[in-house]
């Protein structure tokens, strides 16, 4: 949405009445589920990731569109065709990559403002730092191509499933790609490492643990393109040992690597689709050539 | 020639600038600290005031960061150039200070839920000559470390509004703790290593970097990539070794020169400018 330059905005008097509901700290409830059988509140296990599904082409306005479910994460994706730079003189070698990172309102549990706000800049620029290494910037000098990327629910993970969106979607766009990244999130509280966090996970990860634990904690996104071995990013926030942040590079990558498969299995899907599609459009004009004469 | 572990100015490959840190700079701010990292100049102002806590965290203070690239530090900055590098820098800080174990929130609280200190902590960069994400968090560490809040005598609710007594001694001023505070740390990649401190010639000619925010007890409070580079998984995990050793002899570099600029005093020279 386009940012409302000329009113000054006030402060926000609203909070979320979920204040108020007593025992609304479900934390030690998620701990403590996991503490009994190694299991996590929805059934997996620590390093299991949540079954995804994805579509290419939902968007029929776009160049390029893309839509994933990671359980109740849903983020859709879109790509525009390469445009000139607005705002720019010079001429640039390389295009440029226009990214934005948004949360509907609706999305997460308290509402979100219309105006992007510090958090939703910071996911954008974490967008274009994964995507820029893939693609193939060279082949459209002096032009940008948006990408604009929804997340519709966030039931944690958004970044990562909007990344591995945006890659797909700009690969049903027809950019030059190098090759597709796939992206993942790692929660991490105290001891223990959750691959593809909840949002109450997610929530979890950003306190500090109890006394008596290790006191790591933090959230790490990491974004991985499997076919050259290169990480395009590895964003972490939080506080953890080193030791903690290099293992997590090994998990993470797995988790990529596995994410790869699906993307890579969607484009095909979704490439068989239009050929036929365009077969059945030949068969058509021929038949209909004869019905004319 | 950094196959051979030199660069242009004669350092090593992991050797810092010369810097020099002032502080209490800003008369009018809480706390300020002067950051010179050879040509890169910042200026930090930390300004003290009272607001309402978030409803969801009513006994903790808050804390917001603006980074400001003046056009006097390049023409690119001038009118809205500047503003997509600050935030980046901004939004870095933010996540870099986080976590309740580099800054304690709890301790700018005044009344819970219903007062509590707000720090603004405004960087204004003087002057751009490479490796701004260091300079800007060993500034914002000095200027921390030179921050005074006025002590709060007592407070009262009456009826609904607050009543703050402040002490009558402009001196008495309780000083924040920033032991745990983070450094950037930015590790340049130019072909096959990796530098520390890069100049912005030597930030041109790479293809990436890996920034990495250490605190004294060397835990990484925050990790990101700048550039349009991507590592493989294993110099990533070297670089985020290397960072660490870097981050935590800066620590206490700037550690010692806090410490040793309080101990002066009064009878401190005060450069402020001139320098």
């Amino acid at each position: 949405m386009a940012p409302d330059n000329r009113r000054l905005q006030g402060p926000e008097s609203t909070f979320s009445y979920t204040l108020y509901i007593p025992n609304n700290r479900t934390d030690h409830n998620v701990v403590e589920q996991i503490s009994s059988d190694e299991r996590r509140k929805d059934g997996r296990k620590l390093n299991e990731q949540r079954r995804i599904y994805v579509k290419t082409g939902v968007v029929s306005q776009a160049k390029g569109s893309a839509y994933i479910e990671q359980s109740n994460t849903k983020v859709v994706c879109s790509v525009f065709d390469p445009r000139e730079i607005p705002r720019k003189s010079g001429y640039s070698v390389n295009g440029e990559l226009y990214c934005e990172f948004k949360f509907a309102p609706f999305s997460c549990i308290q509402w979100r403002s219309h105006q992007p706000d510090a958090f939703e800049k910071e996911c954008s620029l974490i967008l274009r730092r994964s995507l820029e290494p893939a693609v193939c910037r060279h082949e459209f000098p002096n032009f940008q191509v948006d990408v604009y990327a929804l997340v519709l629910e966030n039931d944690g993970s958004a970044l990562a499933a909007a990344i591995t969106c945006a890659a797909l979607a700009l690969a049903d766009a027809s950019v030059p790609m190098y090759d597709l990244v796939v992206a993942a999130t790692l929660g991490v509280h105290g001891d223990k490492k959750f691959m593809d966090p909840t949002v109450e996970e997610e929530s979890l990860c950003n306190i500090l643990p109890p006394d008596g634990r290790s006191r790591n904690h933090g959230i790490i996104t990491a974004a991985f393109s499997p076919a050259h071995q290169q990480m395009s990013e590895f964003a972490q926030s939080g506080a953890m040992d080193i030791d903690c942040a290099t293992s997590s590079i090994q998990l993470l990558r797995e988790a990529c690597e596995s994410i790869y498969l699906l993307s890579q299995q969607c484009l095909l899907k979704g490439v068989t689709k239009m050929l036929k599609k365009k077969q059945k459009e030949i068969k058509l004009d021929l038949s209909s050539d004869r019905i004319a004469c | 020639m950094y196959n051979r572990g030199f660069r242009c100015d004669g350092r090593m490959r992991l050797d810092y600038r010369p810097m020099e840190v002032e502080t209490d700079v800003v008369s009018h701010a809480s706390g300020s600290a002067r950051l010179r990292l050879a040509n890169t100049d910042i200026l930090v102002g930390v300004k003290t005031e009272i607001d309402t806590p978030y409803p969801e965290r009513p006994r903790e203070g808050k804390i917001e960061f603006f980074v400001d690239c003046s056009a006097n530090a390049t023409p690119a900055f001038e009118g809205r150039g500047g503003e997509e590098l600050g935030t980046e820098i901004s939004n870095s800080l933010a996540t870099a200070y986080q976590s309740s174990q580099t800054f304690d929130l709890t301790a700018l609280c005044i009344l819970p839920g219903q007062q509590c200190w707000k720090l603004y902590i405004d960087i204004l960069i003087l002057e751009c000559g490479g490796n701004l994400f260091d300079a800007v968090s060993l500034a914002v560490k000095a200027a921390l470390h030179n921050t005074r809040v006025p002590k709060v005598k007592g407070a009262c609710l009456d009826g609904g509004t607050v009543d703050l007594q402040l002490s009558d001694d402009p001196y008495d001023c309780c000083r924040l703790d920033v032991s745990d505070a983070p450094c950037l740390v930015t590790l340049c990649k130019i072909g096959d290593h990796c530098v520390v401190d890069p100049t912005a010639e030597e930030e041109t000619c790479s293809s990436g970097s890996v920034v990495i925010a250490i605190t004294e007890k060397s835990l990484v409070t925050s990790v990101f990539k700048t550039g349009v580079g991507s590592f493989h998984p294993q110099t990533l995990i070297d670089i985020l070794k290397v960072g660490q050793t870097i981050g935590l002899s800066v620590n206490k570099a700037l550690r010692a020169a806090l410490l040793e600029e309080e101990q002066q005093g009064r009878k401190k020279e005060c450069f402020g400018f001139l320098k």
